[in-house]
This record gives C-alpha cells, structure tokens and sequence, in this order.
C-alpha cells in the first residue's frame, strides 16, 4: 500500500467509520503521514516517540468527532494525498507548540525561530499592485529563503525558465518605479 | 552636482524594499493550500494563497517541504504507527461484524425480537438461565443414579466399603480409643 492506493479509499465507507476501509487508509496513508511529520519535527531535535506521538494526532484527528475533518476534505480540489500532507504538517505543527510550552534551553531553539526582523530600518514600501503576488513569492523565496530556482520550480509546478523570466520582469519593474541603475546596465 | 549612486545588485534592492503589505493576507486553509500546491488553483485563486505565502515564512518553507515530500519516494513506516492508528476506529464496527449470527445476535440484546425490548429480553435470559442450572442439576443426578443401577458393581463396592469401615472400627475399639 502506498500513496497511489490513498486515492483508490472509498471515502463515504470510510466517514461511516468502515472498519475495513479505515485498516486500508491507515496502511496507504502511514507513509506520507510518517514522512511528512518527520520532515516538520527533524530540525527540532524530537525524538522517535514525539514522531509516533504526531503521526497518531494525524489519525486522531482526521477521526475524531466522527471524522469530522475527513468530511471537509473535497476531492474536486485536490488530492487526498496533497491534502493529507498539508494536514499532517498542520498537526505536527502543534505538537511542536505544546512540547515547547515549557521552557527550552536556547540553543535548542532552532535559528530561525530566533531570528527578528530589524524593524527600525525605514523601507521604502511596494505600491500595492506593483508586483503581483507570485512575483512577489518568487522574489522571497530567491532572496529571503536564498532557495534554489528548481526547488522553486517545482513547488509551483513550472520549468525553471519560467522562474527566472518572472524573476527578471519583477526587478525590472521594480527598478522603473524606483528608478534604480541596473547593475548589469540593462537587465 | 550630480551624486553618483552604486547601483545596487538584485538582493541589494529587494532587501531595501518592504514587501510586506499594509493589509494582512487571509489565512489560507489546508485545502485551498493543498489545491494551491497541486496547481489546480486559477490565477485570480491562486493570487490570495500565493499572497499568504509569500508574507510568512512558516508557510513558506512548509510549501517548499510538503512539495519535496510529496516528489519523492517515501520511507517505510513504523509498523507500530499502523497498529496504534488501525486501534483508534473499530470498537463498533467490530461488534457489528462479530454479532452477524442468531447466537450473536441475541447475546448482543438486538435484532432477534425486532426492537430494543430490553427488559423482556433480560426476563427471558434469567428464564434461560434457570431452566439451563436446574436441567443440568437434573440431569447429572438422574444419570448418577441410573448409571449406578445398570452397572450393579456400585452397591457391593459401598458394601465393601461399609466392611472395611467396620473392621477400622473394631481395631481401634480394640485398642480402647
């Protein structure tokens, strides 16, 4: 079981509380749910039982109340794969929130969740409607997150050119309204 | 007098400018943030979740993660995870499945006489009951006896028995106790 099975679960049976359909969902759904947790909790030091503890508060969840949160799961919109990924992340999320209620030595908090924008320094404000929102992503993710442009590419399912070619026409606009020099001298 | 300005490289300026919006972004929900990172999203759709996105970092990297998670090939999981989750649905719908037969059905107090007739259905398991203890009780008794009866060698075992007893008797009476 897997992935590709997730989509083959009779989701009717299985908000009904189908105990053969919920053994098949758990078995194709563990993987990712597993992998997903794994991946939020990995740079916060958790051992295996917080691990296990955060996949079983995915299933908890998507049972509880009678499988209250299954039922908002619409399959025109996405892929219950997708979704459950995004869910579990959700949950992992706040397992992290309740084990850090307690006080935590400094340096296990990772740096990023230490690091504060120096809000004293005046920027100069983009005019709402400058940029649009992907641009605006795409220029965070290059130049706040330093991510690559593949990982980029692949996460909002476009080839690499198309990055860059977004990428190019948000500073070129930029560099209009605010009428900077372009360091390539044209660019 | 002119003043000279570097030019400033692509970091450089965006660093320089706030890109955060006046107006905080909605928040997004898990499903249109799933619609979202399978791209089924239109443009004017998109525009809010990509928005929400840009302007925090959590979500940020959550997107760059669960894409990547879901790109590769997972690891297998903890069979104890299956077990402990398998655990969590089943109670009642086990019972409903274990309780398929007439016995079954009659134990579980349901179905047999087409109605939640509780208390009659009690009186009638006490009857049940009583007429099993007092059967058995029965039973065995006469079968003992019957038994016994056809078998003959049961009286002159006691007879032999009451023999042994008396020669005890004597010998101890003999001895004065």
């Amino acid at each position: 079981m897997g992935v590709a099975e997730l989509n083959q679960i009779d989701l009717q049976a299985l908000a009904r509380g189908d105990k053969r359909t919920w053994d098949a969902f758990v078995a194709a759904a563990a993987p990712l749910i597993n992998a997903v947790v794994r991946r939020t909790l990995s740079s916060y030091r958790l051992g295996e039982d917080d691990v296990m503890d955060a996949a079983h508060d995915v299933f908890v969840r998507l049972c509880a109340q009678d499988f209250r949160l299954l039922r908002t799961y619409d399959p025109a919109r996405a892929g219950l794969p997708t979704w459950l990924a995004v869910v579990s992340r959700s949950c992992a999320i706040d397992l992290l929130r309740r084990r850090r209620q307690a006080t935590e030595p400094i340096d296990d908090v990772p740096e990023a969740f230490l690091g504060v924008e120096d809000r004293h320094v005046e920027k100069l404000r983009i005019p709402e409607g400058l940029l649009t929102a992907r641009q605006i992503l795409i220029l965070r993710y290059l130049y706040n997150e330093e991510r690559d442009v593949i990982e980029i590419a692949q996460l909002l399912s476009v080839d690499a050119q198309t990055i860059r070619s977004t990428h190019h026409k948000a500073l070129l606009r930029l560099r209009a309204h605010f009428r900077e020099e372009d360091p390539a001298g044209g660019g | 007098m002119a003043t000279q300005r570097t030019p400033r490289s692509d970091k450089e300026l965006w660093r320089s400018l706030a890109s955060q919006s006046v107006v905080a972004p909605a928040a997004v929900s898990d499903m249109d943030l799933a619609a979202w990172l399978e791209g089924r999203l239109s443009e004017d759709a998109a525009a809010p979740v990509e928005a929400a996105v840009a302007a925090d970092p959590t979500l940020r990297r959550a997107a760059i993660d669960l894409a990547d998670v879901l790109a590769k090939p997972l690891p297998a999981e903890p069979q104890r995870m299956v077990v402990r989750a398998r655990a969590l649905v089943g109670f009642e719908t086990g019972r409903k499945v274990t309780s398929g037969g007439l016995f079954g059905r009659w134990l579980s107090g349901r179905g047999l006489f087409g109605g939640p007739r509780q208390a009659f259905q009690k009186s009638i398991m006490a009857v049940a009951a009583l007429v099993i203890a007092s059967g058995g009780f029965v039973v065995g008794g006469g079968l003992g006896e019957s038994l016994a009866q056809r078998e003959g060698y049961s009286v002159v075992e006691t007879a032999s028995t009451a023999t042994g007893s008396n020669e005890v008797t004597e010998f101890f009476a003999g001895d004065g106790i």
